[in-house]
């Protein structure tokens, strides 16, 4: 490697390693280090010392892009800053009374989570900006005076600002920033109109709080990250599955609340992409939730109606559908007679039934006492299962089972059943990212990753009619492979509510001058972190809507020319019909914007080759399908090579997972080292 | 025929029939026009099987939960339905509970894929949908019967009357708008466009109730596919022999939670503050009876059927019991199926509040008199669990209308909003602030909404400090919401616990009381809780909504 050239490197912080995707030589290397969860910059800096070691480069001369979960933990953990919050007078408590519906119709123990930031922390102030622009109510010299004055007596580590349709005009908005960032030197500030100016008082609110709240903790942090690698450049992944720099974050902290989940789905779109599928569903399993997402055509569906910790965040987020299930999830009979599995997870302390510290029949129980982890043990054989134990436990459920329905069950089928009602609820979220939303997934990948997605994988491939299952190699450090290879992505957008009418070619014009316009300041801001013309993308979209709806579609600009037809069949395919009588209109114009990291050479798009070598399998254990029980042979992942066949039925052992291949599909491992079923 | 079932199944088809409501009124938000239906979600979307019995329902508004069921009923038995058929209804004499809420109900016939060729207005469609797995096609059966029902219930914004918004002081249902006996409104997948033609012309808004009609349509359909698809799947027998389960086993669940309640006979009485017509008390009596894994919930005693429209068809009453009973099962997911109330009586004598004949006005029922009966309900429950019954909540839905003519684009338009309150503190929990409590669950909708599609400003919203009642448990806080407008209107309010508290329990104080006014050039006047009038541009109405009562007596 020349000295000076730059090697990147994808870091993903996990609970328990931090993995590290890097490139030297031609090849992706992958290690591990453990996480360092009171302060994770730590166990970063050891891994960068070992990947620029290995690299033969100095670690200035790593760049690294981070994913990072120090924003969703302090949310979860309500563990940020004491922030404050500046509203439009008389609306103080819109943080508390959001949309003044309770979170679970008839749970009479519901209570609300409390708000970011606490009462005595809200200030509202004179003003008022109407739906189109106007000012109805100055903001005076006078009441910015006394804003600051108050906020200086409170002292809080971070202020957010929203006031009314200040999408419209940002005017009061600015000059209460300019005010505060005098008074208040050093005090960060999150305002509405420069981090989300769409509409919607409440949504964008919280989002702001959500950054304010985040704000020091993040800056902090990235702070200490970016001392322990001197010199360097540091990214950090986007909830929408590009990077941005590690100063962008440090202000809008709240685009990486998702950081880790986006990697994964990213690193997954890539692996499945080198192997030549740009129509991929991610399959995210783990212990106790399952992430499940969309990319067609290559592209990341973003949604803008995303919550964590139940909260609103309202910036594009990748549409990733989670579901309160995984491995741990626990299974019970209800008073009514029918089996439970989840949301209740019996989590990695006391855990299932097999880790031997209790006696609660999960998923993982019944994976085991149906043979699917081949006769292996978890994590290379480093975690012993107690399988009679699983088996009490899923004896015991049998019980319940017959007592409830009035027909004799034994251990395998209540087990067979446990596997039954998790995959039906990974069914229901599969479709719900694709048939659901018109997308017809008989074309796409299924690309699994995560300890638990293996063993369920190909049995919902095949109720889903999606004709092959990607497993992709070292599929633990998927989400910092995705770090490595994600775009460093820029949103912008512009509100424009044109109502599509006679004058289409002035509105076109109207709408090409606002890209016109978002496309240079992109350009040129892509341009400084140094992309080329010819290594940047520029994608634009507009979000529009029949003229009375509330909720946008979004579909490709092309200039105006077929957007009415293209907008009728878009609501057709989501929603069953058009109106082809009503008048559309267009909400606003947006641009992503990619700077696009340059393709790792062992990573050329190809179709998967075909098998050619028969390969041993390491034994043979008994496997209980459906169907009934049979020897099916074990193969261990890491002794197949490149182009190896398998014989199915069987099984594929691997460090971090395990993955089932039924009967009548096909096994093989692709040039890249995948593992490809296909149905 | 007790052949026993397969507990796995049962829990597969449980999710599968609750995520068809669910679906169907994801599609119905995001299609409908007005924003009392995608802003505030005012609706509910249910799965019947063939005998019109509700196998699952979405959570989405409880005062339509027993409801529903009585729509489908209605249509069933005044109507045929066919494919390609869709039946609208809102008459609360017939199914319906008050004109506002529209029921649209279609068949789901094998062979039919959502009775996809529907057509309203000039509406067509382009394309298939990638619907998948796509159901085979089976050959035309001379008289085909339906293999489930769907149904979808939205609250519009207008429906006539002397009032816009419809939830103005008639005194007979005639003056509250257009009531709609169970017709099809599509058949055989063509719209009956005389039939929309009249509707239209006895409403306000034609525009938007248009759309938000299509975008029912709509829902059904989505319904519709989702049910054919299970079926083209499992098969209609096993499809049929799980709803059946499905039934049975809210049934269970229901009986399980009354084996929890003590035996015995529990009373309570509670009262409206008025009728809005004369300034008296409207009484409301229960008296709840458990024995074993049985309950008889009789409401005789209550006042007779009053000339203001606060009187509720039997329709929510029903809706109403089913909700206590409901919250009493607890937070686990349990269909809200046929089988939930299988276990309990409810007497509502014929001509009373509780269950008003034709033509009492109806409006205030579904809103106001449906929070009452859960208050009263609760009261009588308190002590027989008193570690699980809460305080009352705010017991109101402050249904707030302004209608008139907006400047800025000529047209008419109705705005119909409900306004949050306290909630009622629990035995271990205070009360939430500023939520909807009970029967209702509606949204909000956001000031930067209202304002784009209303002449309308919203000058304050937020929580009323102090309003919750005092205890070891303090009852949530009601809110101020203080609404300018910008144009000539005409306001109506209807709202109640004005004058009687939300009580307390156990020693816990009431809540503070609602009060309305509207203010004119700088100076407030009371707006009484149950009327209408003109507004200048420029004037606000204030909404001061109660807060919930406290629970358990504060010892600091």
């Amino acid at each position: 490697m020349k000295k000076g050239e730059r090697v990147r490197v994808g870091v993903d912080t996990g609970g328990t390693f931090t993995d590290f995707v890097h490139h030297a030589g031609g090849r992706a290397r992958v290690f591990k280090v453990p996480s360092t969860p009171d302060d994770p910059s730590r166990a970063i800096a050891e891994g960068l010392r070992r990947a620029a070691m290995e690299a033969g480069v100095r670690v200035r001369d790593l760049e690294v892009v981070h994913g990072t979960t120090v924003g969703t933990n302090a949310l979860l953990e309500r563990k940020g800053a004491r922030a404050a919050l500046v509203t439009t007078e008389g609306f103080e408590d819109v943080l508390v009374i959001g949309r003044q519906a309770r979170g679970s119709l008839y749970d009479l123990d519901w209570t609300r989570p409390a708000p970011l930031v606490e009462d005595a922390l809200r200030f509202g102030v004179r003003e008022r900006v109407a739906a189109d622009g106007s000012v109805v109510e100055e903001l005076t010299d006078e009441e910015v005076e006394s804003l600051v004055k108050k906020l200086k007596r409170a002292r809080p580590e971070s202020i957010a600002v929203c006031l009314l349709f200040s999408f419209t005009h940002p005017e009061h908005e600015r000059r209460i920033e300019r005010a505060l960032a005098e008074a208040l030197e050093g005090v960060p500030l999150s305002v509405s109109h420069r981090i989300l100016p769409e509409y919607r008082e409440f949504e964008r609110t919280s989002t702001v709080a959500i950054n304010a709240y985040l704000q020091p903790l993040m800056g902090t942090y990235l702070g200490r990250l970016g001392a322990h690698v001197a010199g360097r450049r540091l990214r950090v992944m986007q909830s929408s599955g590009g990077s941005i720099s590690a100063r962008a974050a440090a202000e809008e902290p709240v685009r990486t609340i998702l950081s880790g989940p986006a990697g994964g789905v990213v690193g997954a779109a890539h692996a499945a992409g080198a192997a030549g599928f740009e129509d991929v569903i991610t399959f995210d399993m783990g212990g106790t939730s399952t992430d499940v997402a969309l990319v067609a055509g290559g592209r990341l569906k973003l949604t803008n109606e995303a919550s964590v910790a139940g909260l609103p965040v309202a910036v594009p987020v990748l549409d990733i559908h989670t579901v309160g299930a995984g491995g741990g999830s626990i299974a019970r009979v209800d008073a009514g007679g029918s089996l439970r599995v989840g949301p209740e997870s019996a989590g990695a302390v006391p855990g299932p039934a097999c880790y031997g510290r209790s006696d609660l029949p999960t998923v993982t129980d019944a994976n085991l006492v149906l043979g699917r982890f081949g006769g292996a043990d978890l994590l290379g054989g480093e975690f012993e299962l107690d399988e009679s134990r699983a088996v009490g436990a899923l004896s015991k459920l049998a019980r319940a089972m017959s007592a409830a329905g009035g027909r004799a069950v034994s251990a395998t089928e209540a087990a067979l059943g446990v596997v039954r009602v998790v995959n039906a609820g990974m069914e229901r979220a599969l479709r719900a990212v694709s048939v659901e939303r018109g997308f017809d997934p008989r074309g796409c990948a299924l690309v699994t990753f995560g300890g638990a997605g293996g063993l369920h994988a190909v049995e919902l491939a095949r109720h889903l009619r999606v004709p092959r299952v990607l497993v992709p190699r070292a599929p633990g450090a998927l989400s910092a492979l995705g770090c490595l290879r994600a775009d460093v992505l820029k949103s912008l957008s512009r509100t424009l509510m044109l109502e599509v009418g006679s004058d289409a070619k002035a509105q076109a014009a109207r709408v090409e001058r606002a890209f016109g316009e978002m496309e240079r300041e992109a350009r040129s801001a892509l341009k400084r972190e140094g992309f080329s013309d010819e290594r940047q993308r520029h994608e634009r979209t507009i979000a529009a809507r029949y003229a009375g709806q509330s909720f946008e579609l979004e579909i490709g600009w092309d200039g105006g020319r077929r957007l009415v037809e293209r907008f009728h069949q878009e609501h057709e395919a989501r929603y069953g019909y058009a109106q082809t009588a009503a008048s559309i209109e267009v909400v606003s114009a947006r641009l992503r914007s990619s700077g696009l990291v340059e393709g790792l050479k062992d990573e050329r798009p190809r179709r998967s080759a075909s098998a050619s070598s028969n390969v041993k399998p390491q034994r043979t254990a008994r496997v209980h399908f459906d169907e009934g029980a049979r020897h099916v042979d074990v193969y261990r992942r890491e002794e197949l090579p490149a182009g190896a066949r398998l014989r199915t039925p069987c099984v594929v052992t691997e460090y971090s997972s395990t993955t089932l291949v039924p009967a009548g599909s096909r096994a093989f491992t692709d040039r890249l080292g995948n593992l490809v079923i296909e149905l | 025929m007790k052949r026993g079932f397969d507990p796995t199944t049962l829990e597969i088809y449980r999710a599968l029939y609750t995520s068809v409501a669910e679906e169907m009124g994801l599609t119905l938000r995001r299609t409908a026009h007005s924003p009392n239906i995608k802003e505030r979600r005012d609706y509910s979307c249910a799965v019947f099987d063939s005998a019109g019995r509700v196998i699952a329902q979405g959570d989405h508004m409880p005062v339509h939960l027993g409801s529903m069921p009585m729509a489908v009923a209605a249509a069933l038995r005044e109507t045929s339905i066919g494919p390609g058929d869709v039946v609208a209804l809102n008459d609360p004499f017939a199914g319906g509970t008050h004109l506002p809420d529209v029921t649209l109900v279609s068949g789901v016939f094998g062979g039919v894929l959502g009775a996809g060729d529907w057509v309203l207005g000039k509406t067509k469609r382009l394309r298939r949908g990638a619907n998948f797995p796509t159901p085979k096609p089976q050959p035309p059966t001379p008289n085909p019967q339906p293999l489930f029902y769907v149904a979808n219930r939205a609250h519009h914004a207008d429906i006539g009357g002397a009032t816009p918004g419809s939830m103005g002081m008639a005194t007979d249902v005639y003056g509250e708008g257009l009531r709609i006996p169970p017709v099809k409104l599509v058949v055989g997948g063509r719209v009956n466009e005389d039939l929309m033609r009249l509707l239209f012309a006895n409403v306000r808004v034609e525009r938007e109730r248009r759309a938000d009609f299509e975008a029912q349509v709509g829902s059904l359909k989505t319904g519709a596919a989702r049910l054919l698809e299970i079926v083209a799947r499992a098969g209609r027998e096993e499809a049929a022999e799980y709803a059946r389960h499905l039934i049975e086993y809210s049934a269970r669940m229901m009986r399980a939670t009354l084996r929890t309640i003590p035996d015995g006979v529990y009373e309570a009485e509670d009262a409206l503050d008025s009728d809005g017509v004369k300034d008296e008390e409207v009484s409301l009596r229960v008296r709840v009876e458990v024995k074993g894994e049985r309950a008889v919930v009789d409401f005789e005693g209550s006042a007779p059927q009053v000339s203001g429209p606060v009187n509720a068809v039997e329709a929510i009453t029903v809706s109403a019991v089913a909700y206590v009973f409901r919250c009493l099962v607890g937070a686990e997911e349990v269909p809200a199926s046929a089988g939930l109330m299988e276990p309990i009586e409810v007497l509502a004598p014929a001509g009373t509040v509780v269950n008003a004949t034709h033509p009492a006005p109806v409006a205030g029922g579904n809103v106001e008199t449906s929070q009452r009966i859960v208050d009263v309900l609760f009261k009588a429950l308190a002590s027989a669990l008193p570690e699980r019954v809460p305080a009352a909540s705010q017991g109101s839905m402050n249904n707030l209308t302004i209608g008139g003519t907006d400047p800025r684009t000529g047209r008419e338009f109705a705005y119909y909003e409900t306004v949050a309150g306290g909630m009622g503190a629990r035995p271990r929990v205070d009360g939430v602030s500023g939520v909807h409590t009970h029967m209702t669950n509606s949204l909000n909708t956001p000031a930067e909404a209202l304002e784009y599609a209303y002449p309308l400003r919203v000058r304050a919203y937020r929580l009323r400090r102090g309003s919750g009642g005092r205890g070891r448990h303090r009852g949530g806080d009601g809110v101020v919401r203080e609404i300018e407008t910008l144009a000539a209107a005409r306001m109506s309010l209807l709202a109640d616990r004005r004058a009687r508290a939300p009580y307390g329990l156990e020693g816990g104080e009431d809540g503070k009381r609602g009060r309305d006014s509207v203010v004119r050039g700088g100076r407030a006047s009371r707006q009484e809780a149950k009327g209408s009038r003109d507004l200048n541009p420029g004037d606000r109405v204030r909404i001061e909504t109660p807060g919930g009562g406290g629970h358990g007596k504060d010892e600091g």
